[in-house]
């Protein structure tokens, strides 16, 4: 499947919060950063936790199983135990809609 | 082969009759300040202002007691074993004597002794280079030889390099193993003392291994060391730990924090033998992260304690890094070791391998526990983990727990266990030649050993060969 | 459309007291179909923590729809495959159940074997007119104890498969099981009880098939077997079900002295399927071989379990299963072997081979030992990989080019597995393969 998906409203997604969604097999949670909107993998490299469980602080998302942290533009990990970022998904915003691309 | 079997006894004998006095007593309870039993923020406080701790340091501690309480106790291995962890009923901080001694002779006599049965002085003049020696939860002596000194190496108790190199330390401690990634490192974070600090700088090559001994010693007193050792682009290092505590009634409780760094071209060897009391809860947290074409072997003996769980982890992070891991493990009546070993596969092109032997006797039980993970980007990995059980006895108890999760297909991934008794016609063999069926068992579970024995300085070896045989005759614990 | 929702279908973990199958059956069944009913709807899901689930989300194998909903079903065939019905007119099998997920099953071409005093009917009709055996073994091996969804299958079987082999008796062709799930949202509940009696004998092809392409039918089968004591079972488990087909199956069978039992899962089918095959070894001398093969294609993610399970002294068991994954198709193998305290002088081996043919494939394993006394040879090994480039490299320096040494060296790798099976499916079950090899 090529081309953007419609996964989430703008107006579910407050300032500094972050959600969950299921498209097709992928898990995705999606973050609100200072107005922008971020879409990445919700599955925590190091054991396979949903990230969407955590907290979303300073820039980075935290997972709450063991503290695994991870930028929330790049996905790359800032936090042990997690040696491996996280996949980003490319995200357009098109009025009160979140698109994402999903390969 | 029976010619072989003499000297061993030889060497065993001289290691002196009274091993149950060099490993069963106790020393008066003559410290310094007690701490009150039980965990809480101001137990904490006082650890940090006792040792005089920069303030983010405090804050560290304070961090993890609030994750350790949030954490909940492991729902798998020995829960049984695991409930009967009074943490209440625990001192979390002693310290010995008022002021680290530079010099041997200024030691208190109580404690020389301990170290005197202990084989220190004679290690010194072999072949270390130099002894941090831990007594309970503080360093009471180091001496560096000048030529560590000379060249820049670091090696201190952790306490001593938080005050002297404190950009260092905080640089690293917790960069491998978060508070937050089990309970037990969560307690260790929160109170640990004691442990050892090691830098290597850049392109020395540490030619004599570095040691470290540590001791339990009061009722109820738990360890919480915190290693943590760095060895810099293209440096080499060898370093030993072997402990011993005496037997006790009430349950003693040990968790300890190792934190391993080779960055790129540097090699470390970290070698453990352990025997803990069989009161002991040894829960361990050992984790190293290897950079591009570094290389970290775990070599890990563990005997004794009433339950050990500890599984030395090896992340290889940049291309052409291997790890390797060695462990051995032996589980007499009333014993759970819980071990393995962990290989996590981050970049192309690393290798690593896994050597588990495991040695089950009466009713003791010995498990493996292991993961092999190679991430999405992992191409040209090579691994390949051998687990071998020897189990004695009608009630011995045998696992093997190996999980393999593979994310990339231009990889090769091996795994192979094998679980079994002693062999009938090893055991006829040897007998028809004159040893009693118990020596001959010995020599069966020393060839057993011999790929990890092999590995150990010769000192160790000997005295691991005298503690199989203690087991094997039931005269330990 | 995407909605806000973590599972793939719609779900529900609560089985409402007017579900039609719940009336079916004697009063000893419709008893066993409630208790199994209350266990289902008070029990959590699987944790994922535990390795059994922790590749494979639980809430698959939930679902709404749990009755067959009969009238809009347009059947895919109206009687048995054409290759099927072949192969009762030219003799080869002895027998042909077909259940089209249908009220009624039909039997085919069983008079040989009823001669020999062979039983083979619906369960349903089983647990009436034969209640003593039916009572003796059904829900003795899984039951609602077994786990949350084997409870479901517990409460919500249909019909049913019954197949009893008396003491001594020998049926020497295959009996062909023929389950079709029906295309469209429904769900099926599978069952089948064997009974093989005392030095008896049989092999039992049971294939598993259809449903849709698209992802919203849902079969969770339970299988079990006895093999009594001296009997030889030979039970092949052909799971190839269409890829819109969510697929759990439980599969557990008990052998007692002297048996002897192969079981050969082979697994190709449904979108993500969750198989678990065990065997416990129940006497003196008996032995248990499993050798599997996983094929997976697309997207597809396929989930097994095998358990060796000693509880008898001198018994010997084997497990070799065999994974092949192309495409983004990922395979998630678990396996015990466990050998109880008093079960002396047993022998247990293991042996789990991942073959990966292109990158995005992805393979997890957690082969499991547990032993409980010294008096053991056990040994258990798990290899992944690609295929040996070196292998490649020498079939095409003669001249083969490199899409057919692939398909040669597939062959090869699975051929000890194919050599398992009944000659009549062989040939079937190489064509499958071959058919999966296609354009790699």
């Amino acid at each position: 499947m090529t081309g953007f998906t419609q996964i989430a409203l703008v107006t579910d997604i407050p300032e500094g919060t972050m959600r969950s969604y299921q498209v097709e097999r992928n898990r995705i949670v999606v973050c609100n950063l200072g107005g922008k909107f971020f879409a990445l993998a919700d599955e925590c490299t190091h054991d396979a936790a949903p990230i969407s469980d955590g907290k979303l602080e300073g820039g980075n998302l935290v997972c709450a199983r063991h503290g695994a942290m991870f930028d929330v533009v790049s996905g790359a990990v800032t936090g042990p135990p997690a040696v491996i970022g996280i996949d980003k998904y490319e995200v357009k915003v098109e009025g009160n809609n979140i698109l994402v691309r999903v390969d | 082969m029976s010619g072989k079997a003499k000297n061993k006894n030889n060497d065993i004998a001289s290691l002196g009759e009274d091993y149950a006095t060099k490993y069963g007593f106790h020393d008066p309870v003559d410290y310094f300040h007690k701490g009150a039993k039980g965990l809480n923020h101001e137990v904490v406080e006082m650890i940090s202002r006792m040792k005089n701790e920069p303030r983010w340091m405090s804050d560290i501690r304070h961090e993890a007691l609030d994750i350790f309480v949030s954490k909940p106790m492991p729902k798998w291995g020995s829960t049984d074993m695991l409930a009967e962890i009074d943490f209440d009923n625990i001192y979390y901080f002693m310290k010995p004597i008022d002021s680290k001694k530079d010099s041997w002779d200024d030691v208190p006599d109580y404690i020389k002794n301990t170290f005197d049965k202990l084989g220190i002085p004679e290690a010194e003049q072999k072949f270390l280079g130099g002894v941090s020696a831990q007594y309970e939860s503080e360093v009471v002596y180091h001496s560096m030889k000048e030529n560590l000194k000379k060249q820049g190496i670091i090696f201190l108790d952790m306490d001593s390099a938080l005050r002297e190199h404190p950009e260092i330390v905080r640089e690293y401690f917790g960069s491998v193993i978060p508070a937050m990634d089990n309970k037990f490192s969560a307690l260790n974070t929160a109170v640990w003392s004691g442990g050892s600090f090691i830098y290597v700088p850049p392109g020395i090559d540490v030619s004599a291994p570095l040691q470290a001994y540590f001791r339990i010693n009061a009722e109820n007193m738990g360890q919480f060391e915190r290693t943590l050792i760095i060895a810099d682009k293209g440096s080499r290092i060898h370093y030993i730990e072997g402990c011993t505590a005496p037997v006790y009634s009430s349950n003693s409780l040990h968790t300890a924090v190792v934190e391993v760094i080779a960055k790129e071209d540097a090699s470390i060897r970290y070698t453990t033998i352990q025997n803990w009391a069989r009161n002991i809860f040894n829960l361990v947290t050992k984790r190293a992260s290897v950079y591009k074409n570094g290389t970290v072997e775990w070599v890990d003996g563990n005997m004794g304690s009433r339950l050990t769980m500890k599984y030395p982890c090896i992340q290889l992070l940049g291309e052409g890094a291997r790890g390797e891991i060695l462990s051995v493990a032996f589980a007499g009546t009333g014993q759970h070791q819980d071990a393995g070993a962990k290989v996590i596969h981050a970049a192309p092109n690393t290798s690593s391998r896994i050597t588990s032997k495991s040695i089950s006797k009466d009713n003791g039980r010995a498990s493996y526990r292991g993961l092999v993970k190679v991430y999405k980007n992992a191409h040209g990995t090579k691994t390949s983990v051998e687990c071998d059980a020897l189990l004695i006895g009608d009630n011995a108890r045998s696992d093997t727990y190996p999980t393999m999760e593979i994310d990339n297909d231009q990889v090769k991934v091996e795994h192979e266990a094998r679980v079994s008794k002693v062999a009938e016609d090893q055991l006829f063999y040897l007998t028809s030649r004159g040893l009693s069926e118990d020596d001959a068992r010995l020599l069966i579970v020393n060839g057993f050993m011999e790929p990890f024995t092999k590995e150990l300085p010769l000192e160790y070896a000997v005295e691991l060969n005298r503690l199989l045989e203690l087991e094997m005759e039931g005269g330990v614990g | 459309m995407n909605t806000d929702n973590k599972q793939t279908k719609d779900t529900a973990s609560f089985i409402p007291e007017t579900t039609p199958q719940l009336d079916l059956g004697s009063a000893w069944l419709r008893d066993k179909r409630q208790e199994s009913r209350s266990v289902f709807n008070g029990s959590p899901l699987p944790p994922r923590g535990i390795h059994l689930w922790r590749y494979t989300d639980p809430s698959i194998f939930l679902s709404k729809h749990l009755t067959q909903d009969n009238t809009s079903i347009t059947k895919s065939l109206d009687g048995p495959r054409s290759d099927l019905a072949a192969q009762l007119e030219s003799n080869n099998i002895s027998g042909l159940v077909t259940d089209h997920a249908d009220q009624e099953i039909t039997v085919q071409g069983i008079d040989a074997i009823i001669d020999q005093g062979v039983i083979v009917c619906s369960l349903a009709e089983a647990v009436e007119k034969h209640s003593e055996i039916a009572e003796r073994h059904l829900y003795q091996l899984i039951n609602s104890d077994t786990g949350k969804f084997e409870a479901m299958n517990c409460a919500l079987w249909n019909q049913g498969i019954f197949v009893y082999v008396p003491d001594g008796v020998t049926v020497e062709k295959p009996l062909y099981l023929y389950r079709e799930a029906p295309p469209g949202e429904q769900t099926q509940f599978p069952r089948l009880l064997v009974v093989v009696g005392e030095n008896a004998e049989l092999t039992l092809i049971d294939e598993y098939s259809g449903g849709g392409s698209e992802n919203n039918c849902y079969a969770n089968a339970v299988i079990e077997i006895f093999g009594k004591q001296y009997s030889r079972t030979r039970y092949v488990s052909l799971q190839q079900y269409h890829t819109g087909v969510s697929s759990y199956l439980t599969h557990r069978a008990q052998i007692n002295q002297s048996a002897t039992m192969l079981t050969i899962p082979l697994a190709f089918g449904g979108d993500t399927s969750k198989c678990n095959y065990g065997v416990t070894l129940n006497g003196q001398g008996a032995e248990s071989d499993i050798f599997g093969l996983v094929f997976g294609t697309g997207r597809q993610h396929l989930d097994n379990h095998t358990l060796h399970h000693h509880v008898a002294s001198e018994t010997l068991s084997n497990i070799d299963l065999k994974v092949v994954l192309r495409d983004k198709a990922t395979s998630a193998y678990t396996g015990l072997i466990r050998i109880e305290n008093d079960a002396k002088t047993c022998e247990a081996y293991q042996v789990n081979r991942n073959l990966l043919l292109s990158s995005g494939t992805k393979a997890d394993t957690i082969p499991e030992l547990e032993i409980l006394n010294e008096d053991v040879q056990c040994s258990h090994g798990a290899t992944i990989g690609p295929i040996d480039p070196m292998s490649v490299f020498y079939l095409k320096s003669r001249g083969i080019e490199e899409s057919a040494a692939t398909r040669m060296i597939v062959a090869g790798f699975v051929g000890s597995t194919l050599k398992m099976l009944p000659v009549d499916l062989r040939e079937n079950i190489r064509t499958i393969v071959a058919n999966r090899l296609e354009n790699l």
